[in-house]
């Protein structure tokens, strides 16, 4: 009790006292009220026709400039909401007519005539020409732009609105690189580029996609503004501001505060969270992103991967399901076939992955491994080590005996193109766009970027179904090639990734998963907002 | 005939004016002389002379350490392009030069105060720092507050009441600073008061609220820095013949503590905190990470993350002359305070 003694006064504490005054109990009750009650001081509301993502990685300027464009998946990220391209992929369209109101190819697949849309214009209002769809290929030199300039002999304006691309020889795939694998068919202005210059125009890149650039602060934050002109429709989001927020955790709790709408790239415990947050919703989305182990060993006589019931056996001893539930909450998809993604042109379906631990150690048996052995490093870039690490566990598990060796990404894929892992595995992953063949192109045919070593049955299958102009026939090449690598056990198939993101209360439509394998929101003048 | 024979002009030669410029000149050269000669001049040339070459140390270490990490060209070009894409790379940024000449041209454009082109962002470096800079001043001035006004406090509480509560409390304080990493105290801040709470936001830099985890994240560390090192400042002071003839005087307790010995205790913790101060600039890498904070600490590890050299270089030599003049400055003044410095005792 506190003393009575006026001279003392009330908050003086004599022997046998509670431990705390008066002074404190109102002290602690205020602080509790302004816990339970306080306003978000700091919280400012978002203007009501504006969504903010949260990005996971940090934006270039050379995303801006189509010309540019590497065969990565990120600078679509802003190429959909700036640009637009002749044909690219839309919901439910591998191949859709954007600027272009219409396509065709010639039988011979000589040549390839695209008509303009009537009245389609950049965000300066200049109209969209052929002279600026033939400018934009020939200063391309992005990904592929070798390959692509290699193949086509000239480029013909053949009237304002009339395109027509004259092949050398004929490409099959001419529309599937001009379409999605590379940046040269999405359409800059000429006028302006020639204006500015290239520096210039990364500065303020004018194009004819749904949205018009505003600022860009590097490495900080894009605000995108609606372009009313846009020929699909106008975006009822009039204003996009993607922040740069490279923290995982910090894009959730942006998201929980209401600070950001979107967030991209939340994996895992902070996935799992983020679905158990009432108003927040989990965008999965399956990419185009096949992800395996490969064996450069088998190539060699002496090793134990050479024999591919060892390979048979790794392959069964890994735990698709169980990797994906735990890392990625169950949303990866599980083709089984190591290469190519199921959204991808002559996908081939393989028989479904099987999961026997026990089959697996009879496999090394009867391969003379009883006892196991040391298979050396499974090299991995460092930001999927997660996946690396179950996968060194189900290795150990049968007795394939291995150590995880994350490498930092450049490092990791520098390497790996430069053949320097000639020991142990490799836990490998491609998202790039493109279609069954230029898969096998990459990693499975001689002289492939990645591949450390061939077998001639499927190399003598390559050209024939480059040369094949009938679809059918070229997609049962390719098929028969998928098969092959399958039966060999070239590559032990993980999964297509599944790309874990989150939108708050006052999305509408995110646009999520609208185009097959692509990872973010698109397109962009489909998104709304609730209540909007 | 006058000792002093005169010109057919009638002027004594000796008094004849000079050539113009010539004493000009010549007073100049007899300034510098005597400049020269003052034991603080010495001691300022000879310092900066120190300065300059820690800085040309600095660019040659960072020059060729920055591109033992690997190729650039590999963040650059997507995954098996081709070795002509590559070689491409190379040349728009010069990197398939010798590496002497390549830092020969780094050197002459530094001295032009041109730290060159980013290869990620591809303006000029310059901007970017400078465009980062003021929200690092921001983040550290702030930071700095924090520390001192619980450290300093802390540090006296702990001096004056020294193995009593408030000792060990300065001691757990101190020991939870140092050792907790900044990473971690972070993304706690940000559970707790944007999350739970929902007080404060949880990254950017947009408004005044958004300076206050980051600053309290960052300057929990120095705060137990200072906190030390005014504790053991103090304990010195108060432990000198003139506080205990102040004590024998009479005076209050708090007159002594707040009088007498705080000033003094003060000096090495403002000295402290001057450096401090310039490392919180340049070195809050973490902190501007978890709170996506748009410092420069962020933009050196954009610049290693993409392996981008002119940005790492141009932080880490910025960074590093800035730390270089603040030491430089600090010699001087202690120089000009104590002449048994300047004069080389």
């Amino acid at each position: 009790m506190a003393s009575s003694d006026p001279k003392l006064g009330s908050d003086v504490r004599s022997r046998g006292d509670l431990p705390f005054t008066r002074r404190d109990v109102l002290a602690g009750t205020a602080l509790g009220i302004i816990a339970a009650g306080a306003p978000t001081l700091a919280r400012a509301a978002a203007p009501q026709d504006q969504l903010t993502w949260a990005i996971h990685v940090s934006l270039a300027p050379t995303w801006f400039d189509p010309a540019d464009t590497l065969g990565l998946i990120s600078p679509f990220m802003v190429l959909y909401a700036l640009h637009d391209a002749m044909v690219k992929p839309m919901p439910g369209n591998a191949h859709a007519s954007s600027l272009a109101e219409s396509w065709s190819s010639s039988e011979d697949s000589l040549t390839h005539d695209f008509v303009l849309r009537d009245g389609v214009r950049f965000h300066n209002g200049e109209p969209v020409t052929a002279e600026d769809v033939k400018f934009s290929f020939e200063r391309y030199r992005g990904a592929a732009h070798e390959l692509m300039k290699s193949k086509v002999a000239a480029i013909d304006s053949v009237d304002g609105r009339h395109v027509r691309f004259k092949m050398k020889e004929p490409w099959p795939d001419f529309l599937t690189f001009y379409s999605s694998a590379s940046g040269a068919g999405w359409i800059v202005p000429k006028t302006y580029v020639q204006k500015v210059g290239d520096d210039g125009f990364k500065k303020a890149p004018i194009g004819a996609g749904p949205y018009k650039f505003v600022s860009f602060n590097p490495g900080v934050e894009l605000v995108l503004e609606a372009f009313d002109g846009y020929w699909r429709k106008t975006p009822s989001v009039k204003r996009i501001v993607m922040k740069v927020i490279p923290d995982e955790s910090t894009r959730l709790a942006a998201l929980k505060r209401g600070e950001v709408d979107i967030a991209y790239s939340i994996r895992g415990e902070l996935a799992q969270e983020l679905r158990s947050t009432p108003g927040l919703t989990l965008q999965p989305v399956v990419l185009a992103d096949a992800s395996w182990i490969y064996f450069p060993e088998q190539w060699d006589s002496k090793s134990p991967w050479h024999d591919m019931r060892v390979r048979q056996a790794a392959n069964l001893a890994l735990d698709r399901e169980g990797m994906s539930k735990a890392l990625f909450l169950g949303y990866c998809k599980i083709t089984n076939n190591a290469l190519v993604p199921y959204t991808f042109e002559y996908f081939w379906q393989p028989p479904p992955a099987v999961y026997d631990p026990d089959k697996a150690k009879e496999l090394l048996a009867a391969a003379g491994y009883a006892g196991g052995f040391d298979s050396g490093p499974l090299y991995i870039d460092s930001s999927y080590a997660n996946v690396g690490e179950i996968c060194v566990n189900n290795f150990q598990a049968v007795g394939i005996r291995t150590t995880l060796e994350p490498v930092e990404r450049a490092g990791f894929i520098a390497a790996y193109a430069g053949k320097k892992y000639r020991r142990g595995t490799i836990r490998g992953a491609s998202g790039a766009f493109g279609n069954a063949a230029t898969r096998m192109a990459s990693f499975a045919v001689k002289g492939g970027a990645f591949s450390y070593g061939s077998y001639p049955d499927i190399d003598a299958l390559y050209p024939q179904q480059a040369d094949e102009l009938d679809e059918k026939k070229r997609g049962a090449i390719l098929a028969k090639m998928q098969q092959l690598v399958y039966e060999k056990m070239m590559f032990a198939p993980i999964w297509q990734l599944g790309f874990l993101n989150g939108t708050g209360p006052r999305v509408g439509h995110s646009s999520f998963g609208a185009i097959q394998g692509f990872p973010y929101t698109a397109p962009f003048e489909d998104i709304t907002i609730k209540g909007a | 005939m006058s000792d002093y024979a005169t010109t057919q002009t009638g002027h004594d030669p000796r008094l004849a004016l000079p050539p113009p410029g010539a004493a000009a000149w010549s007073g100049a050269v007899g300034w510098l002389l005597r400049f020269l000669h003052q034991p603080m001049s010495r001691f300022i040339i000879k310092r900066s002379g120190y300065a300059l070459l820690s800085l040309f140390l600095l660019s040659l270490t960072i020059f060729f350490f920055v591109r033992v990490t690997g190729d650039p060209a590999a963040l650059l070009v997507e995954p098996g392009a081709s070795p002509g894409d590559v070689a491409a790379i190379h040349h728009q940024f010069g990197l398939d030069r010798p590496l002497w000449v390549q830092y020969w041209l780094f050197m002459v454009s530094l001295a032009h105060g041109d730290l060159g082109q980013s290869f990620y962002y591809q303006t000029p470096v310059m901007g970017l720092y400078l465009s980062r800079l003021p929200y690092s001043i921001e983040l550290a001035a702030a930071a700095m507050l924090f520390s001192l006004l619980i450290g300093i406090p802390a540090g006296i509480l702990a001096a004056v009441h020294v193995g009593r509560f408030w000792d060990q409390f300065g001691k757990l304080f101190t020991l939870l600073g140092l050792s907790m990493p900044a990473f971690w105290i972070g993304l706690l801040m940000i559970l707790l008061f944007s999350v739970y709470l929902g007080w404060l936001p949880s990254s950017g830099a947009d408004t005044p609220w958004h300076l206050i985890m980051p600053a309290f994240a960052l300057g929990w560390y120095f705060a137990a820095a200072h906190m030390r090192l005014t504790r053991s400042s103090m304990l010195e002071v108060l432990g000198s013949e003139y506080i205990k003839l102040a004590r024998l005087k009479g005076l209050p307790q708090t007159l002594v503590i707040a009088k007498h010995a705080f000033k003094n205790a003060l000096i090495p913790v403002l000295t402290l905190a001057g450096i401090n101060l310039v490392l919180m600039v340049n070195v809050a890498i973490v902190v501007e990470y978890v709170f996506a904070w748009p410092g420069i600490g962020r933009l050196l590890y954009e610049g290693i993350a993409f392996r981008d050299f002119p940005v790492v270089q141009g932080v880490v030599i910025l960074g590093g002359a800035m730390i270089v003049l603040v030491n430089l400055v600090i010699d001087i003044l202690y120089a000009v305070i104590d002449p048994r410095i300047r004069l080389g005792n």
